[in-house]
């Protein structure tokens, strides 16, 4: 008797794989046989481009157009900023690649030198990534920090994207002036 | 042993002949077919995948609609019309959706709502008893009207929503998880809907 059971369970159970759960083998169904029917509709899905950055911990703000401002003033007395990551999501409009631009929205004072360097690639996201090697001494105008890369997402916060390290030459002992910023820019 | 055999062979055969009566029809869906991303709808924090946010169509983008076909009446010879044979056939039809060419990481989701569209016929003697055989002439969407991911393996539908008897103007929502990986622009795919009817 436990023999049919078991028999009348399989055969039930094998049913139920056919035609009574959610999935349905499409080519392996006879609608001639079953009832039914089949359409297939034409549908189109934009998809727009996003190039945004950021710097974490989040220090600075977000401004429109992907420009990220990091407030670099008070680290001059206070000791320079230290694990600083960059952020990013990027999906290129046809197709086209991104870098990351570093620049300073002021001069840096005569006798000081300022730089930046990528020291670490996170593991988060999925993400091409492409950094600079060496450091960028930084000025007003604008250089390549992350060279060519395409589609992806870095993760977002400390450990994802880009690990920044600044050091500063400044013999002087200067301060950098008020209101004075380094700016990523992505595009 | 020759009695195991023939319970599994009556079995399949009931089967079969069940699956057998259910009578031809035809599905109908009309509807707008663009599926747009706006700015508002884009990851808003650097770093996160743009598949943390969704984008979704109209209510309605998708109107389904399945009827029995006519019928040939075997003692008058004249045809009985889709109204007449659709009130007295009631099965219940499960609805199945995947998608062809659908982009590259890029999540399709479909979804209706308890009871969406419209009996066909309206009123019918089988709404009127007490416990009609497959229930009432009721929508029933599949996991409870969530929205549910459509496969795009060409050859796996899921099921999206059943009713019971035939039904008109039932409308189709989609949602659309779009991963930063995705490729911008405009993409074009098919949506294919599959109804299978049933006794049971």
């Amino acid at each position: 008797m436990k023999r049919i059971v078991i028999i009348l369970v399989i055969a039930l159970s094998s049913f139920n794989a056919a035609f009574g759960q959610d999935v349905l083998d499409v080519l392996g169904v006879n609608l001639l046989l079953f009832g039914g029917d089949r359409k297939a509709i034409s549908t189109t899905v934009d998809i727009l481009p996003v190039a945004i950055l950021d710097v974490e911990p989040e220090d600075g703000a977000l401004l429109s157009g992907g420009v990220v401002e990091q407030e670099a003033g008070m680290p001059v007395l206070t000791g320079l900023p230290e694990n600083l990551w960059i952020n990013f999501t990027y999906r290129a409009s046809n197709f086209q690649p991104a870098r990351i631009y570093v620049s300073t929205n002021q001069p840096v004072p005569a006798g000081m030198v300022l730089k930046v360097e990528i020291v670490q690639v996170g593991a988060n996201g999925s993400f091409p990534n492409n950094p600079r090697a060496g450091e960028v001494i930084l000025s007003q105008t604008e250089q390549v920090i992350v060279y060519d890369f395409a589609n992806g997402y870095t993760g977002d916060g400390v450990g994802s994207g880009y690990k920044l390290k600044y050091t500063l030459e400044n013999p002087n002992s200067q301060s950098l002036p008020v209101g004075f910023q380094v700016i990523y820019r992505i595009g | 042993m020759k009695r195991y055999i023939l319970i599994i062979l009556f079995l399949n055969a009931s089967i079969s002949k069940a699956r057998s009566q259910i009578l031809p029809g035809t599905l109908n869906v009309t509807g707008a077919s663009s599926i747009t991303q706006t700015i508002d709808d884009l990851v808003k924090e650097a770093g996160e995948d743009d598949n943390v946010v969704s984008f979704e169509s109209e209510i309605d983008t998708n109107v389904v609609s399945y009827i029995l076909d006519p019928l040939l009446d075997p003692l008058t010879l004249g045809l009985i019309d889709s109204e007449a044979t659709c009130r007295a056939n009631i099965f219940r039809f499960s609805v199945y959706m995947h998608t062809n060419n659908a982009p590259q990481n890029v999540v399709i989701e479909a979804k209706t709502f308890f009871n969406a569209g419209d009996r066909y016929p309206g009123l019918i003697a089988y709404d009127l008893l007490l416990s009609p055989l497959l229930g009432p002439r009721n929508l029933y969407p599949w996991r409870g009207g969530g929205y549910i991911e459509l496969p795009n393996s060409g050859r796996r539908a899921v099921k999206v929503f059943e009713f019971i008897g035939c039904r008109t103007n039932i409308p189709v929502q989609f949602r659309v998880k779009a991963s930063s990986l995705a490729v911008s622009g405009t993409e074009n795919f098919e949506i294919v809907y599959t109804v299978l009817g049933s006794v049971l």
